[in-house]
């Protein structure tokens, strides 16, 4: 059983006017409960277009997309059911904190759902702690005095607590440092292993979709170039090279070390899966 | 859906109107919306539509685009074709309770509204045809001899170059903030008026902090590149007026010169 099935989306940008653009033209495919889905294409390809349609708000010009069932393009849905369903954190999610205090900034989302105050609150502490801040310390700050980190970890903190089944991140590590970045990303894997939940990651590193992903989507000029298991994506280095991507920075290595003839049968992705087959070559010979 | 706003939007295109000095075409719309104070019947207006008409065709911007930038004014149409028509007095049309139509409202009325649609979409197609930057460009160029009298000319020409340029981004900045707390449950369309004012608090917030952050980082990037403003600055395109710039303003003259025969003869 699929929980989300997309199939033949295509969206137009600006239809009618001499600008128009085909943003997504055709994309089908199927995520299963659980699951933690990568995207990636390079700017434009129509990556952050496909997730606004998952949660309706942007809306196709034909096609289906069906969530636990339920066809979210048909016209007598309520929004408010989508929403709750489906967690969609934007680029720089930052920029949408706007209340007093962290606490009332993630208790908007619960609150527009239609819980109660005390269910909110349970879902704020809960919240702050799985994006790993302290309660105590912040909920009472203002969101704007916070540092760049944690300004993201209260913006996504703020989805999480509307308890989506599946959550959907643009890019959660853009303009971050290397630390916040591995935080950011382990983070979300925490979130993954506690809720349970589907998660579809947009990003462009090519190493962070290699490391984390069961499913690997890929956009090119608004259609779905590839679709596959990360073993299968990043095997296709010469399609990749083509559609402007590369390879995880550890699959490039081992590439490279093909390339100068040392016999390498297995797939490596992930820098530590590297380091044990560099091992398992160094015993051999 | 924000981004369909069309009342002034550039339509690329590259027809001799787009081409066009923009000072030719500030001048020619004020003349054209001068001029349309002169008409005084209806024949009058239809020289005027006719010229108009020509001038959209030759521009190649369809018609449909150009209506579609009257929408946001229509309620002001049909506010002012209202009041006219039961403002003005003369021999009772229709009578309603308090309130008649008299003949010469209705004319008043119609009259009116015709001025204001071709007034708009006079003007919208100066917009339409050129690039904000060219028109800003233009307005500088026009506003330089006031200088003269302390006018900062190429001061307001640069606010105005700025606010144009930074309208998209604007626009696009609330997109993306109304779509972020749209996924967080915000809802901007339903309830009564106070409760849609406190819901637009989620979006007005963090859109001042955008426009505040975006100033700061422009007048660091312009600092950063040694701007100054004022007297010895070149650019990189001059403005020259050409043979087809001559050859419009001859238009106007011609123009004007009927719609003038046309009020004293006709």
């Amino acid at each position: 059983m699929y929980l989300i099935e997309v199939k033949n989306l295509t969206h137009i940008y600006s239809e009618g006017m001499p600008y128009q653009t085909s943003a997504l033209t055709d994309v089908s495919f199927n995520v299963k409960p659980g699951e933690f889905v990568g995207i990636i294409g390079h700017t434009g390809s129509g990556k952050s277009t496909l997730i606004q349609h998952l949660n309706g708000l942007l809306k196709p010009k034909s096609g289906k997309i069906i969530i636990d069932n339920v066809d979210i393009t048909s016209k007598d849905i309520k929004m408010r059911d989508i929403r709750r369903k489906i967690g969609l954190v934007f680029q720089y999610p930052e920029y949408q904190l706007f209340e007093e205090t962290v606490h009332k900034d993630i208790a908007f989302g619960p609150l527009n759902l239609g819980l109660s105050q005390e269910e909110a609150d349970m879902r704020v502490k809960e919240a702050i702690s799985l994006v790993g801040l302290d309660y105590e310390e912040i909920a009472l700050r203002s969101p704007f005095e916070l540092s760049g980190g944690q300004k993201r970890r209260v913006a996504i903190a703020g989805v999480i607590a509307m308890k989506p089944q599946v959550l959907i991140l643009d890019e959660p590590t853009a303009g971050l440092d290397p630390k916040a970045h591995s935080d950011i990303l382990k983070m979300v894997e925490k979130i993954h292993k506690t809720e349970g939940n589907v998660i579809i990651l947009v990003s462009h590193n090519m190493g962070d979709i290699a490391a984390l992903a069961d499913k690997v989507l890929v956009m090119d000029g608004g259609r779905l170039a590839l679709c596959g298991s990360p073993e299968d994506v990043f095997s296709k280095e010469d399609l990749l090279k083509s559609l402007g991507l590369a390879l995880p920075p550890a699959a490039e290595f081992i590439s490279k070390l093909k390339g100068k003839g040392i016999n390498i049968s297995s797939k490596p992705l992930t820098v530590e899966e590297v380091e044990n087959e560099l091992y398992n070559i160094l015993n051999n010979n | 859906m924000i981004r369909d706003i069309t009342l002034g939007q550039y339509y690329p295109g590259s027809s001799i109107i787009h081409k066009l000095d923009p000072r030719t075409k500030i001048i020619s719309t004020f003349i054209f919306i001068i001029t349309l104070f002169l008409v005084k019947d209806f024949l009058g207006y239809l020289i005027a539509t006719i010229a108009l008409g020509t001038t959209i065709i030759i521009s190649r911007v369809p018609l449909k685009f150009i209506l579609k930038g009257l929408k946001p004014i229509f309620l002001i149409i049909i506010f002012t074709f209202t009041i006219n028509m039961f403002m003005t007095k003369g021999t009772p049309l229709i009578s309603l309770g308090f309130l008649t139509i008299s003949k010469e409202g209705l004319y008043t009325a119609v009259f009116m509204g015709v001025r204001l649609v071709l007034l708009i979409i006079g003007s919208s197609l100066l917009t339409l045809t050129t690039k904000p930057i060219n028109l800003t460009d233009g307005i500088e160029k026009l506003l330089r001899p006031l200088r003269k009298i302390g006018v900062p000319a190429h001061e307001l020409a640069m606010m105005m170059t700025i606010a144009l340029r930074f309208i998209p981004t604007l626009l696009e900045e609330t997109d993306k903030i109304m779509k972020a707390q749209m996924a967080r449950g915000a809802d901007f369309e339903s309830g009564n008026i106070i409760k849609r004012a406190k819901a637009l608090i989620p979006l007005l917030v963090p859109l001042f902090i955008s426009a505040f952050r975006i100033a700061q980082d422009l007048a660091m990037a312009m600092e950063a590149r040694c701007y100054k403003g004022g007297d010895d600055r070149t650019r990189m395109n001059e403005m020259k007026l050409q043979g087809k710039d001559v050859a419009a303003f001859l238009l106007m003259i011609v123009f004007v010169a009927i719609i003038l025969l046309q009020r004293i003869y006709f």
